[in-house]
C-alpha cells in the first residue's frame, strides 16, 4: 500500500511540475504576443497611409497591374543580362584577390602575428558581410562614378567576407598527415604547400567561390538601381515609366538568370568536390 | 648508427646500432616513445641531445637544405598512410621524388619520363598497376598503404622508417603488407626500422628487436633471444 | 624464423603493365581545361565589354582616400543622435524582428512541405513548396521592397512584408535542409503507432530540429536586420530613408554619419546573434 501511495504522490508532483512549466511557457508566449501586437500597431498600423491603399479590392487591382509580360522588351534584355553576369563574375574574381590577405591573416595556423593580424582579418570579414551591397554600391558610385566599375567593386568587397571565412576555416581544419609525409620525403616548404596543403584547400575554396558567384548574380541584378548598369537599370526605368508588366518581365528575366547561375554552380561544384 | 636522445622526457637515453640488412622492430607499450624515436631519426621531431649517425653523417648537425637531402634518402611509411587524398595514386607516388626535383617541377607536375616509368614499375611491384589514376581516397586501407610503400620506394631509400604501418589494417592485410615490405627490403638491400605494437608480426618478420618501456631501452637483440619473460618485463606497465 | 610470404598475385600472371602514362586524359582533362580557358576568355571579354576604366581602377585608392577625407570626414554624429533618426532606428529594429518572425512562421510549414523526407506529398506539395521558397529567395529584398511600396505605398508595412518574403525564402530553405537531415528512426516508430502526421512532426521531428531551428532563427533575424537598414532607401520605412534623403541633398557628412550608424548597429546585431547562437548550441 505504501508504494502505491508513493507512486500516486510522484505522479501528482510530476503533473504539478509540468503544469508549472506549461504556465511559465504560456506567460512568455502571451508577453511575446503582446509585444508583437504592440510593434505591429506602432509600425504598420500607425505608419501606413490606409486611405491611399483603399480596400482589398484596390490592392488586388494594383497587383493585377503587374500581371502580364511585356514581350517587346525581351530582345532588349539580353545585353543587360550579359552585363549583369559579367559584373557578377568580375566582382567575384576581384573579391577573391582581395580575400587573399584576409585568408592569410584569418587562419589561426598560418596567421603571422595572431594578436594583431587575426582580429584585423575578422574585422575585414565582418565589415564585408555586415554592410549591405546597396550601401557599398552607393559608396563606390561616389568614389569612381556611375557604371559597371562601381558594381564590380561593390560585389567584390561584399564577397570577401564569406569566401575568406570559409577558406580560412578550411585551412584551420587541415589534415596534417600529408604535410608530415611530404616533409619526410625531403620536400621543401614550398613543395609541402603545393603538394599537401593546396590540394586540401583549393577544392573548398573553388566551391565557395562558385557558390558566392551564384549569389552575386542576384546582387548584381539590383545594383543597377543605384547606377551600376545591368538588369537593375532596366528595372528602374520600367518602374519610373510605370510600365508594370515591364517590371514583371524584368523580374522574370532576373529569375531566369539566377536559375542559370544555380545550374552552373551546381555542376561546377559537383565536378570539383 | 648510434643513437641516444631525450625529447621532452619522452626518450631517456636510448642507444642502438643498425646494420645494413637488419629489419628492426621497435616494440613496447603505448607511450613508451616508439613513435618519437622513429621521428627523431629524420628529425620530424627534434631530439634535445644525443647523436644520430647515418652512413657516416651526423644527422643533428645538418642545416635545413642538408636535412632535406638526408630525408629524401629515407623512406617513411605511416600508420595512417599520409597520402594526399584528393590526388591520384600516380601523383602520390610521384611525390616521393619531391626531394630530388626542383620547386617548379612540383608546382607544374613536370616529372621526367624516367620518374614516370620508375613510378609505373614501382606500382607494378606493389601490385597496384590497375589503380594508377584512381583518387587515393577511392582505395582500401591495404591498397593505400601499398601506395605509401611505392612512394617510399620512389625515393631510392637508404633506410626505411615504418611508424606502425599495420595498425590501421586488418590482420590478413597486415601480414601481406609486412611481407611485401620485407621482400622489398631484401631486394633493395635497405635496413628497416619498424615501430610496431603487434608483437607477433614483429617476431615473424623482423630479425632484431628493440623493446622500449617508458622511454628506456629494455631489450636490444636478435628475435631469437626474445622470450615471454622478457616480453612481460617490457609490457609490465601495460598490465597495470 | 618462420616467414609467411603472401604472394602479390597480380604481377606474375597478368600481361606486362603499360609503360606509357599521360597526365592529359581525354575527355575529362579537355572539359576541365576547356572550362578554365572559357572562363578566362569570358573575364577578359567582360573587362573590355563593360568599358571598365582600368586606369580609374588603379587610381582609385588615392581618389577614394581623398574623397573620404574631404567629404566624408568628420561624420556628423549629432545628426544620427537626433530623436527623429533614433526613432527610425527603433523602427528598423522592429521591422526586422517582425519580418523575421512572420517570415519564420510561414517558413516552418514551407520547410516541412519542402523537405523530401517529410513532405505530405512528393508529387505536388513538395515541388510547390520548393518553388515558393526558391522564388522568395531569388527575388532580391530590395525588389520586394520596391514592389510592396508600389502596391501599398510608402511606410513600414511595405518594409515588413518585404522582409517577411525575404525571410520566408531564406529560412524556408534552411529549415527544409535541416528536416532532411534528421534521423528517420523515431519518425518510423511514431508512424507505426498510427499517430497523425502532425503528431509525428511534433514528437519525432521537432525535438530533433529544435536547436538547429533556433540557430537558424537567430541567423535569419541577423540577416533580416541588415536588409532592414536598407529597405528604407526605397521608401519602405526605417533608417534607409534618411540615407536616401541625405544622398539626394548631398549632405555628405550626414551620409557618412548614417553609414557609421548602420555599421555600428549591424555589428552589434551580429554580436548578439553570434552570442545567442553560441548559447543555444551549448545548451543543447
Amino acid at each position: 500500500m505504501a508504494t502505491a501511495q508513493a507512486t500516486a504522490d510522484q505522479v501528482e508532483r510530476i503533473i504539478a511540475a509540468r503544469s508549472k512549466t506549461k504556465i511559465v511557457r504560456l506567460l512568455i508566449f502571451v508577453v511575446v504576443l503582446a509585444l508583437v501586437f504592440l510593434s505591429v500597431k506602432t509600425t504598420i498600423v500607425d505608419d501606413t497611409d490606409w486611405a491611399r491603399i483603399g480596400s482589398v479590392w484596390n490592392v488586388l487591382e494594383s497587383i493585377g497591374q503587374f500581371i502580364g509580360i511585356n514581350w517587346s522588351l525581351v530582345p532588349n534584355l539580353w545585353q543587360p543580362a550579359l552585363e549583369t553576369i559579367m559584373v557578377a563574375t568580375l566582382g567575384t574574381l576581384l573579391g577573391v584577390v582581395v580575400c587573399i590577405p584576409a585568408i592569410w591573416f584569418g587562419a589561426l595556423n598560418i596567421t603571422p602575428f595572431a594578436p594583431i593580424t587575426y582580429p584585423i582579418a575578422r574585422l575585414m570579414m565582418t565589415l564585408s558581410r555586415s554592410i549591405h551591397e546597396i550601401v557599398w554600391a552607393l559608396f563606390f558610385v561616389a568614389a569612381v562614378g556611375l557604371g559597371a566599375l562601381a558594381g564590380v567593386l561593390a560585389i567584390a568587397v561584399r564577397s570577401v567576407g564569406f569566401i575568406a571565412k570559409m577558406t580560412a576555416e578550411a585551412i584551420e581544419d587541415l589534415d596534417p598527415r600529408p604535410v608530415e609525409a611530404i616533409r619526410a620525403v625531403g620536400g621543401s616548404e614550398f613543395q609541402v604547400f603545393i603538394y599537401a596543403i593546396l590540394p586540401q584547400v583549393l577544392p573548398v575554396m573553388v566551391g565557395v567561390i562558385v557558390f558566392e558567384w551564384e549569389i552575386n548574380i542576384r546582387r548584381s541584378s539590383i545594383l543597377g538601381l543605384v547606377g551600376a548598369g545591368g538588369l537593375g537599370l532596366v528595372f528602374f526605368r520600367q518602374l519610373n515609366t510605370f510600365n508594370y508588366p515591364g517590371v514583371t518581365t524584368v523580374i522574370l528575366a532576373i529569375l531566369v538568370l539566377i536559375l542559370f547561375g544555380e545550374m552552373v554552380s551546381y555542376y561546377v561544384r559537383k565536378a570539383i568536390i | 648508427m648510434r643513437y641516444s636522445a631525450s625529447g621532452p622526457e619522452i626518450l631517456k637515453g636510448v642507444s642502438f646500432e643498425v646494420g645494413a640488412d637488419d629489419f628492426f622492430a621497435i616494440i613496447g607499450p603505448s607511450g613508451a616513445g616508439k613513435s618519437t624515436l622513429i621521428r627523431c631519426i629524420n628529425r620530424l621531431v627534434e631530439p634535445r641531445s644525443g647523436e644520430i649517425v647515418l652512413y657516416g653523417t651526423d644527422v643533428l648537425a645538418l642545416n635545413s637544405r642538408q636535412l632535406r637531402k638526408l630525408r629524401r634518402g629515407i623512406g617513411m611509411i605511416f600508420q595512417e598512410f599520409n597520402l594526399v587524398n584528393r590526388m591520384s595514386v600516380m601523383d602520390n607516388v610521384l611525390s616521393g621524388r619531391l626531394g630530388y626535383v626542383g620547386n617548379m617541377v612540383g608546382l607544374f607536375r613536370l616529372f621526367s619520363k624516367e620518374d614516370i616509368s620508375r613510378a609505373l614499375s614501382v606500382l607494378d611491384r606493389v601490385g597496384l598497376s590497375d589503380h594508377v589514376d584512381k583518387r587515393a581516397d577511392e582505395l582500401s586501407g591495404g591498397q593505400r598503404q601499398r601506395v605509401g610503400i611505392a612512394r617510399a620506394l620512389m625515393q631510392d631509400p637508404k633506410l626505411l622508417l615504418l611508424d606502425e604501418p599495420t595498425s590501421s589494417l586488418d590482420p590478413k592485410i597486415s601480414r601481406e603488407v609486412m611481407a611485401l615490405i620485407m621482400e622489398i627490403a631484401k631486394e633493395y638491400k635497405v635496413p628497416v626500422l619498424c615501430n610496431i605494437h603487434d608483437v607477433q608480426l614483429a617476431m615473424e618478420f623482423c630479425n632484431k628487436i628493440i623493446g622500449l618501456q617508458d622511454g628506456i631501452k629494455m631489450f636490444d637483440g636478435p628475435t631469437s633471444k626474445m622470450n615471454t619473460k622478457k616480453l612481460d618485463e617490457i609490457y609490465a606497465m601495460e598490465v597495470l | 624464423m618462420a616467414v609467411s610470404t603472401a604472394t602479390q598475385a597480380s604481377s606474375d600472371t597478368k600481361p606486362a603493365p603499360p609503360r606509357e602514362w599521360r597526365r592529359f586524359k581525354f575527355p575529362e582533362s579537355l572539359y576541365r581545361w576547356g572550362g578554365v580557358l572559357l572562363a578566362l576568355v569570358f573575364v577578359s571579354y567582360s573587362i573590355i565589354y563593360l568599358n571598365i576604366p582600368l586606369d580609374r581602377f588603379f587610381n582609385m585608392f588615392g581618389r577614394v582616400g581623398q574623397l573620404v577625407a574631404d567629404r566624408y570626414y568628420p561624420p556628423e554624429i549629432d545628426y544620427v543622435l537626433e530623436p527623429d533618426y533614433l526613432a527610425s532606428v527603433f523602427d528598423t529594429i522592429q521591422m526586422s524582428y517582425l519580418g523575421a518572425l512572420f517570415g519564420m512562421l510561414m517558413a516552418v510549414p514551407l520547410g516541412w512541405f519542402g523537405s523530401y523526407n517529410m513532405t505530405p506529398s512528393r508529387r505536388f506539395v513538395y515541388p510547390v513548396a520548393r518553388l515558393v521558397t526558391m522564388s522568395a529567395r531569388a527575388v532580391h529584398e530590395t525588389i520586394w521592397a520596391i514592389l510592396f511600396v508600389t502596391i501599398l505605398g510608402f511606410g513600414m508595412m511595405a518594409g515588413v512584408l518585404a522582409l517577411t518574403m525575404f525571410c520566408i525564402g531564406f529560412a524556408g530553405k534552411l529549415f527544409a535542409e535541416e528536416i532532411e537531415a534528421i534521423d528517420m528512426g523515431p519518425v518510423e516508430a511514431l508512424r507505426a503507432t498510427g499517430a497523425s502526421e502532425l503528431n509525428v512532426m511534433a514528437y519525432a521531428v521537432f525535438p530533433q530540429v529544435r536547436v538547429a531551428f533556433t540557430g537558424i532563427g537567430i541567423y535569419t533575424w541577423d540577416v533580416a536586420f541588415r536588409a532592414a537598414t536598407v529597405v528604407g532607401f526605397f521608401g519602405a520605412g526605417g533608417m534607409g530613408w534618411y540615407l536616401k534623403r541625405n544622398i539626394l541633398q548631398i549632405e555628405t557628412y550626414r551620409v557618412s554619419a548614417i553609414l557609421v550608424s548602420i555599421i555600428v548597429l549591424v555589428l552589434i546585431a551580429e554580436g548578439i546573434s553570434a552570442w545567442a547562437r553560441a548559447r543555444v548550441a551549448k545548451a543543447k
